[in-house]
């Protein structure tokens, strides 16, 4: 039947053309920075205003000859790695609640509180984790009001305050990718190996957990793709205590100007997340049965 | 047995009472602060004053700087719902080989550090030596706010029925203006709902702009980032709930004109 209406279905529609502007803004706009950066990596210096420039790979040399950018790369990593676990720690029980919740208004209620913070910039949230952590800000201040203790704790200015913030940033992307994985478990399951004697905690470790795997899998990817590359929060969170890759870039910018090694820290920070983009779409190809995209 | 189904329940909301409460609580503190007459954070909250929202009002930076990000993401409104709405149309109707690979493609920038593409977009600008223009900016914002429109678009585009459109043909409507009389209706609350998510997306977007403002126009995200490393009063507070409102009113739009739902499956 279908056949019959559609008969012409190898042929490009003439209306492929309107992909043009597309090709145009990402060949623009994309290829070539991109090419531009991965050239920079590899030249001695800016071929624009200086007619002297060679090839190298002296910042690819200094990047892992020094131990100070390696370190550097590995906490990118470990607050990646610790978020993304907070993040699936405190994302799936609402993530579960949000799918399981029978009412209609209050599936509303709870999407709009899980998206209110995600369209709510991440330079106004990390300046509300400040409020919060400072040594003089709204947890210190009440602690001491309290006579719980003397003197603030230093609650921001380090990997905690950082990874706090971070969690609050994107956990709502862990929540709305598992909410759609929870939601198309049948609840009968649950419901038939509770009546064959499990109880609830069982029953959640031995037959949603294991279902909801891709949803795991698809949820901490993003948030760990997002958060090895966030600069506000570290920078304004972490003081003088936390160095990432996305700081180490804009200072080789902003302060010393040299664009080769920004490149170059560009490109191996672009090649971690390349493999955590390609894991991405592999997992979700392989649960989803294609049907996702990026 | 029933006492303890209770005790897990009491468990499973207080958790996420917790959770919510984690969500919501930051956003929460930041009207207090706007609100509060003091010029530092102090807590608990001594009064109700407008001070903040006047200096934020008056202030040539604050507002020289809103203005910009407003006329910025106005302008990527509407270039990515032109740009984003077509190559949605021509990947979900063009039949392309390779369109899966190609969606792939054009979802792309959502998934790298956008810190990434603002450094390469300034260092193509540097090459080419074009100084940091506006529309530079707005190209880099565009880049980036095109995933969104095509996304919900596509959504838009695979749910509706295609028999719609052969309908129409069959009834002797030229292509053209299937086009316009079917297909366009069908598929503008899904252009729209990504062009308003594209609007808020640049609006309050900071690495690439981070890169890219001209150094005497600065966007709302970079001033409240610049000052921010050295001041923390109210002003800021101010600030950031005119952004949270504009957000929350866009939260309101989005479900009026396309629902929630459908625009989250990500």
């Amino acid at each position: 039947m279908a056949d019959v209406l559609r008969p012409r279905r190898t042929a490009v529609s003439p209306i492929a053309w309107a992909l043009g502007p597309a090709i145009l803004l990402f060949i623009i706009f994309f290829i070539m920075p991109f090419g531009t950066m991965a050239l920079l990596s590899f030249l001695s210096g800016n071929p624009a205003n200086n007619p002297n420039v060679f090839f190298t790979t002296r910042h690819y040399e200094r990047f892992f000859g020094d131990s100070l950018y390696f370190e550097a790369l590995v906490a990118t990593l470990r607050i990646g790695v610790i978020t993304t676990l907070a993040s699936l720690l405190i994302g799936y029980p609402l993530a579960h609640w949000m799918a399981r919740i029978p009412s209609r208004l209050g599936h509303a209620l709870l999407l709009m509180a899980v998206i209110a913070p995600m369209l709510t910039g991440i330079v106004v949230r990390t300046f509300a984790w400040m409020t919060l952590l400072q040594d003089r800000g709204v947890i210190n201040q009440t602690l001491m009001a309290w006579g719980l203790t003397n003197e603030p704790i230093r609650l921001m200015y380090n990997e905690f305050g950082t990874i706090l913030a971070l969690v609050h940033i994107y956990v709502p992307f862990m929540v709305l990718t598992l909410t759609g994985v929870i939601g198309r478990i049948d609840e009968r399951l649950e419901q038939a190996a509770r009546n064959l004697g499990a109880n609830r905690v069982r029953a959640f470790i031995e037959v949603t957990l294991p279902l909801s795997l891709p949803g795991i899998l698809a949820g901490s990817l993003l948030v760990f793709a997002l958060s090895i590359s966030a600069y506000v929060t570290p920078f304004l969170m972490g003081g003088t205590d936390v160095l990432t890759l996305p700081m180490l870039i804009y200072q080789q910018v902003g302060a010393s100007f040299n664009m080769g090694f920004a490149g170059a820290l560009g490109i191996i920070l672009l090649g971690v997340s390349l493999v955590v983009v390609i894991a991405y779409n592999n997992v979700l190809g392989r649960f989803a049965g294609g049907e996702k995209m990026a | 047995m029933k006492r303890r189904f209770d005790l897990g329940n009491a468990a499973y909301y207080t958790l996420n009472g917790a959770i919510l409460t984690f969500l919501l609580a930051p956003i929460a503190i930041v009207t207090v602060f706007a609100l509060n007459p003091t010029p530092y954070i102090s807590f608990p909250p001594v009064g109700v004053t407008w001070r903040w929202f006047d200096k934020f009002l008056s202030s040539p930076e604050f507002m020289d700087a809103f203005w910009l990000s407003f006329r910025v993401a106005l302008a990527v409104l509407v270039l990515s719902m032109l740009i984003g709405g077509l190559c949605a149309l021509a990947l979900a109707r063009g039949n392309l080989p390779g369109a899966r690979l190609l969606t792939a493609f054009f979802m792309s920038p959502l998934m790298l550090p956008a810190i990434l593409t603002g450094l390469a977009l300034f260092q193509l600008y540097l090459i080419l030596d074009i100084g940091r223009p506006v529309w530079g900016l707005i190209m880099g914002h565009t880049l980036v706010a095109v995933p969104y429109v095509l996304r919900t678009t596509l959504a838009v585009l695979h749910n509706f029925d295609r028999r719609i459109e052969e309908a129409a043909a069959v009834h002797g409507a030229t292509p053209t203006r299937v086009f316009f009389e079917v297909t366009l209706p069908l598929i503008q609350p899904g252009v729209m709902a990504g062009g308003i998510f594209a609007f808020i997306v640049s609006f309050d977007q900071f690495p690439i702009s981070l890169f890219l403002v001209p150094p005497r126009g600065e966007t709302l995200p970079v001033v409240l980032f610049n000052y921010m490393k050295f001041d923390l009063d109210g002003a800021i507070a101010a600030a950031s709930m005119v952004s949270i409102l504009m957000a929350v009113s866009v939260v309101v739009l989005l479900e009026k004109v396309i629902g929630l739902k459908a625009y989250v499956k990500l």
